[in-house]
C-alpha cells in the first residue's frame, strides 16, 4: 500500500505531499520524505556510469527502511516525485506506471493558469487524481 | 429550399490553418491571468474579456463570411444554428447545440459540449466570480453586431463554476436595417 506521494520542487521546497494513512504518523513520513532528498542528490551527483542514464527520470529504489520502501522519480526540470510505500515486494514495473501516470497528473496541474510555478500545488483535481492513481496502484499490484 | 452552404464546419475546420490546442489553451489562459494581475478586480476581468471578444468578433465575421461560403440566413433562428455548427466548428473545431428557444424565437441557449479553453484550468476560491469564458460571449455579440443584429449574449451554467455544461444564452435585442451613414458632403 503507498502511505505516501510526494512533489518537491527543484530548491527542495514541497510542493505537494499527501500521506494515506489512517494513523496519525504525517509527521514521520514527511521525515522520509525529507531524508530521501540526500538520496536523489546523491543519485544525481554521482550518475552511475554503466547504463543510458541520461533522461532516465526513473531514479529506482531510493532506500528501504524497516516498514517502508522509497522510490524517486526526477523530472528534467528538476521537479522531484517520491513514493513511499509498505509493500516489500513491489515491481518495477508497477512504480515505473505509478510514476508515469503521477508524472502526467502534475503536468495538467501546473498547466492551469491559475497556478503559480514554484508554489504548493493547491488543485483539489489533482488531489483526487492522485488519490485514485495511489488507490489503483494497490489494485495493479494484487493482481 | 434548403438554403445554399454548408450545414458544418467540419469541411472548412479541415483547411483552415490551425495552432496546437494546447499552446492556445495556455496562451488564453496566460492571457486571463495577466489581466487579473493587472485589473484586480474580477468584474473588471470579466468587461476585459467581453470587449476583447468584442473586437475579436468585430473582425472575425469578415473572415467567417468569407471563408464559408454560407447563404443570408433568413431567421434568428437559422442564425444561432450557423453559430453553433459552422462558427464554432470552425475557429474552435468544436460543435455546440442551441436549445431553449423562446416563444418569439428571438432568445435561446447555445450549449457547448466541449470546451478546448478550459483544459487544465481550476478556478481559485479568489475568483469566483469570474466567467472565464467570457472572451466567447463578446465574440459573438461582436459579429453579430456587424451583420445588424444587435445581441445580449451572457453565460448561464459554466463548468468552472461547478454546473454541468457550458451555456450561453443569446439575446437578439434588435434587428439594425442597414444604413448607410456616410453622408455626401463628408
Amino acid at each position: 500500500m503507498i502511505v505516501c506521494v510526494a512533489v518537491v520542487g527543484h530548491q527542495n521546497n514541497p510542493l505537494y505531499i499527501q500521506s494515506f494513512t489512517e494513523e496519525d504518523d504525517a509527521l514521520k513520513l514527511h521525515h522520509i520524505v525529507h531524508c530521501s532528498l540526500d538520496v536523489v542528490d546523491e543519485r544525481v551527483n554521482n550518475p552511475k556510469k554503466s547504463g543510458p542514464t541520461l533522461n532516465e527520470t526513473f531514479l529506482g529504489l531510493l532506500y528501504p527502511t524497516e516498514n517502508y520502501k522509497v522510490y524517486g522519480y526526477l523530472t528534467n526540470t528538476k521537479v522531484k516525485f517520491i513514493l513511499v510505500t509498505t509493500d516489500l515486494d513491489v515491481r518495477d514495473a508497477d512504480v515505473r506506471n505509478f510514476f508515469r501516470r503521477f508524472h502526467a497528473a502534475y503536468v495538467d496541474a501546473v498547466s492551469n493558469p491559475f497556478h503559480v510555478p514554484g508554489k504548493k500545488i493547491t488543485s483539489k483535481t489533482f488531489a483526487e487524481r492522485v488519490s485514485t492513481i495511489v488507490k489503483s496502484f494497490g489494485l495493479s499490484s494484487a493482481g | 429550399m434548403a438554403p445554399a452552404g454548408p450545414r458544418s464546419g467540419d469541411a472548412i475546420f479541415a483547411n483552415v490553418e490551425r495552432v496546437n490546442a494546447e499552446l492556445f489553451t495556455l496562451t488564453y489562459g496566460a492571457t486571463v491571468r495577466q489581466l487579473l494581475t493587472d485589473l484586480e478586480e474580477v468584474e473588471e476581468v470579466n468587461k476585459q474579456l467581453d470587449q476583447m471578444g468584442y473586437n475579436i468578433g468585430i473582425r472575425l465575421i469578415d473572415e467567417f463570411l468569407a471563408k464559408s461560403n454560407v447563404a443570408r440566413c433568413v431567421d434568428f433562428k437559422e442564425t444561432a444554428e450557423m453559430i453553433a455548427k459552422v462558427g464554432f466548428k470552425m475557429f474552435l473545431g468544436v460543435t455546440a447545440t442551441v436549445t431553449n428557444w423562446d416563444a418569439n424565437d428571438t432568445c435561446c441557449s447555445i450549449m457547448l459540449e466541449d470546451n478546448p479553453l478550459v483544459d487544465f484550468v481550476e478556478l481559485p476560491d479568489t475568483c469566483q466570480g469570474l466567467y472565464y469564458c467570457n472572451i466567447l460571449s463578446g465574440v459573438i455579440r461582436g459579429a453579430l453586431e456587424m451583420v445588424s443584429m444587435k445581441t445580449e449574449v451572457t453565460w448561464l451554467r459554466d463548468v468552472l463554476r461547478g454546473d454541468d455544461a457550458y451555456e450561453m444564452q443569446v439575446k437578439l435585442l434588435k434587428q439594425v436595417p442597414e444604413e448607410y451613414p456616410y453622408k455626401d458632403d463628408e
